[in-house]
């Protein structure tokens, strides 16, 4: 198989996707690096679930094209072996065991048994005994859970997970976020679609935000919320960090705010602001943006929201 | 391909459907055998009669599989056939698996033809197992004897019997090696037409009532004789060919032509299915 290192792991090129008159993705165009784990954000309808279907070789794209480390995507990909995928929910055949179901996925493609990561997929399943039972008995948690085994049998290079989180509890979905923590440690990519904005803001290095199909924006998580531009800052000398701050060009307002200081700046990193007031002899107890990634998304589908934009895109 | 087949093989076989399948398989029979066995009872006594197939099964237990499969060949086995073919991709659809199957390095093709041949291997084996059941039980009761078969067309309203003809045990065994395969073999239509529908929807239920709807719509338009030849092309219409060569003492004609359209059937559907589903969004 040719595989360049050099390719991202993830290109989407011009990608178009219709269902007759319907326009679900809409000239979308992205890179996923490897290693990266990027965040495919978006309001319901946007296209990430159809984006990921065409990336998985599901569905066929209207237009432009699909690559996976560099070789363009079909049905039935060679390079699909080298991803774990979960989109939407994770399903199986109900009348056998959590156990038989992974063998019969795994042994599909003539893959052996024995080279599965059996011990691995299931110590991040933890269902113990219960792997033994038909999936017919098992909660969703437990068929999410499941699906992660499932995913994980090939030690895939590229994780693609659509909501990864539904159907879990609060307690299963930090267990997932360690979890994607853990494999990009390992040096795998994530593209991950999610709702849950506060997982993706945690488990995330970039994000490419959709909506009405179309690429709303693309970069790390700390640039999206840079971008809006209010930051925090606790210091020991309030007055004097107020004076240095409104002393650099691109800060607009500088306010005093409980223990520290807002700033709404136009441009510059808070590495910037930091640098200067540790330079002014202060010291920074806390630099953080005031908008959490959920501000920043709501802020960036508010101002592309025209009048006239396409509606009755599906995900 | 032959993993496929072989996982393919293992979610279809370890259903619970199929149990009860394999049970309404050796169950009918043994309750078409007693029938036989009451009927046969009351000729004796001069009482009914009946006519065909089922009026000389008791005479050789070698002839009940042919009068089993006369009873069941014309719907139970059709509903059966119709039900593993309209499952074969839509029940994977209908579980949310099938996009799992797919995000494998895996060729639809193979995938189709994969649940193709597990369906089809069922379905001949469904056949088979009625007729295992049906031999085995017929021996027991009424033992493996040549069979003098009468001048059926004589029966006519006057109820008297001319001579007509001897199936020794080794032709009788032959004949019924002959129509199993047969009778399997013309579910081939049902079985590309099951397995297209099959990859049209999502919903297994969908497809099975579709597959065994056509063939309903199939044999009640077979019965309209004023179609003419029309009818020559449906796939019901030569389903009970076979029957003749315990009958009439001849291998039909009837048979050939009747294989003939099951392939054309076969060739359509199979590769309507294989070109409709390599096409196909998976949105299940």
């Amino acid at each position: 198989m040719s595989d360049s290192r050099d390719a991202p792991v993830v290109a989407v090129e011009g990608l178009s996707k219709h269902f007759g008159n319907v326009v679900a993705v809409d000239d979308l165009s992205f890179t996923v690096a490897r290693g990266e784990v990027c965040g495919l954000l978006g309001p319901n309808g946007a296209g990430k679930t159809t984006s990921l279907r065409v990336l998985m070789g599901l569905e066929r794209p209207s237009r432009g094209s699909v690559r996976l480390f560099g070789e363009p995507v079909r049905a039935g990909s060679p390079q699909l072996a080298r991803v774990g995928a979960m989109v939407e929910q994770a399903a199986f055949v109900p009348h056998l065991s959590g156990l038989l179901n992974l063998k019969l996925w795994w042994e599909a493609d003539g893959s052996r048994w024995g080279r599965a990561d059996l011990d691995g997929a299931l110590a991040v399943a933890g269902l113990g005994d219960a792997v033994h039972r038909t999936v017919r008995t098992y909660s969703q948690g437990m068929k999410q859970r499941l699906g992660f085994a499932r995913l994980l049998l090939g030690r895939p290079e590229l994780l693609v997970l659509d909501e990864p989180t539904n159907g879990l509890d609060p307690g299963e979905i930090r267990e997932v976020r360690e979890l994607i923590g853990r494999l990009t440690e390992h040096g795998s990519t994530v593209l991950l679609s999610s709702h849950h904005l506060s997982e993706v803001e945690q488990t995330c290095t970039n994000v490419v935000v959709m909506n009405y199909g179309r690429l709303i924006s693309q970069g790390t998580v700390s640039e999206l919320i840079g971008s809006s531009g209010s930051v925090y800052i606790e210091v020991d000398d309030r007055e004097r960090a107020r004076t240095v701050l409104e002393a650099i060009d691109g800060v607009r307002t500088v306010h005093l705010q409980g223990d520290g200081l807002t700033v709404d700046t136009t441009a510059g990193r808070r590495s910037d602001l930091n640098a200067a007031l540790v330079r002014a002899g202060l010291q920074v107890e806390t630099i953080m943006p005031t908008q959490r990634l959920e501000d920043a998304f709501l802020d960036l589908l508010d101002a592309r929201n025209t009048p006239g934009a396409p509606i009755g895109a599906t995900s | 391909m032959i993993a496929l087949v072989r996982t393919e093989f293992v979610k279809a076989a370890r259903r619970t459907r199929s149990l009860v399948i394999v049970a309404l398989l050796i169950g009918l029979p043994a309750l078409i055998l007693f029938a036989i066995h009451r009927r046969a009872g009351r000729a004796d006594r001069g009482g009914d009669r009946g006519e065909g197939l089922f009026r000389l099964a008791h005479q050789s237990g070698l002839l009940v599989p042919a009068a089993v499969l006369s009873v069941m060949s014309g719907f139970l086995l059709v509903v059966i056939a119709g039900t593993i073919a309209g499952d074969s991709i839509a029940g994977d659809a209908a579980w949310g698996n099938l996009r799992y199957v797919l995000i494998r390095p895996v060729s639809r093709v193979k995938l189709v033809l994969a649940k193709g041949l597990v369906a089809g291997f069922l379905i001949w084996a469904a056949t088979v197992l009625v007729m295992v059941a049906a031999l085995v039980g017929g021996v027991l009761f009424f033992g493996a004897h040549p069979v003098t078969v009468p001048n059926l067309s004589a029966f006519g309203g006057t109820g008297a019997l001319s001579f007509g003809f001897t199936l020794s045990s080794s032709a009788l065994v032959l004949r019924v090696l002959i129509a199993t395969a047969y009778v399997a073999f013309g579910y081939s239509a049902l079985l590309a037409m099951g397995t297209f529908f099959s990859t049209l929807t999502d919903t297994a239920t969908g497809a099975i009532g579709a597959t065994i709807g056509v063939y309903i719509i199939s044999e009640i338009l077979n019965s309209i004789t004023e179609l003419g030849q029309v009818r020559y092309a449906f796939p019901t219409h030569y389903l009970d060919a076979w029957e003749p060569m315990f009958t009439g003492n001849t291998y039909p004609h009837d048979m050939i032509v009747g294989v003939v359209v099951q392939l054309v059937y076969l060739v359509v559907f199979g590769a309507a299915a294989l070109v409709w589903f390599q096409r196909k969004d998976i949105r299940s």
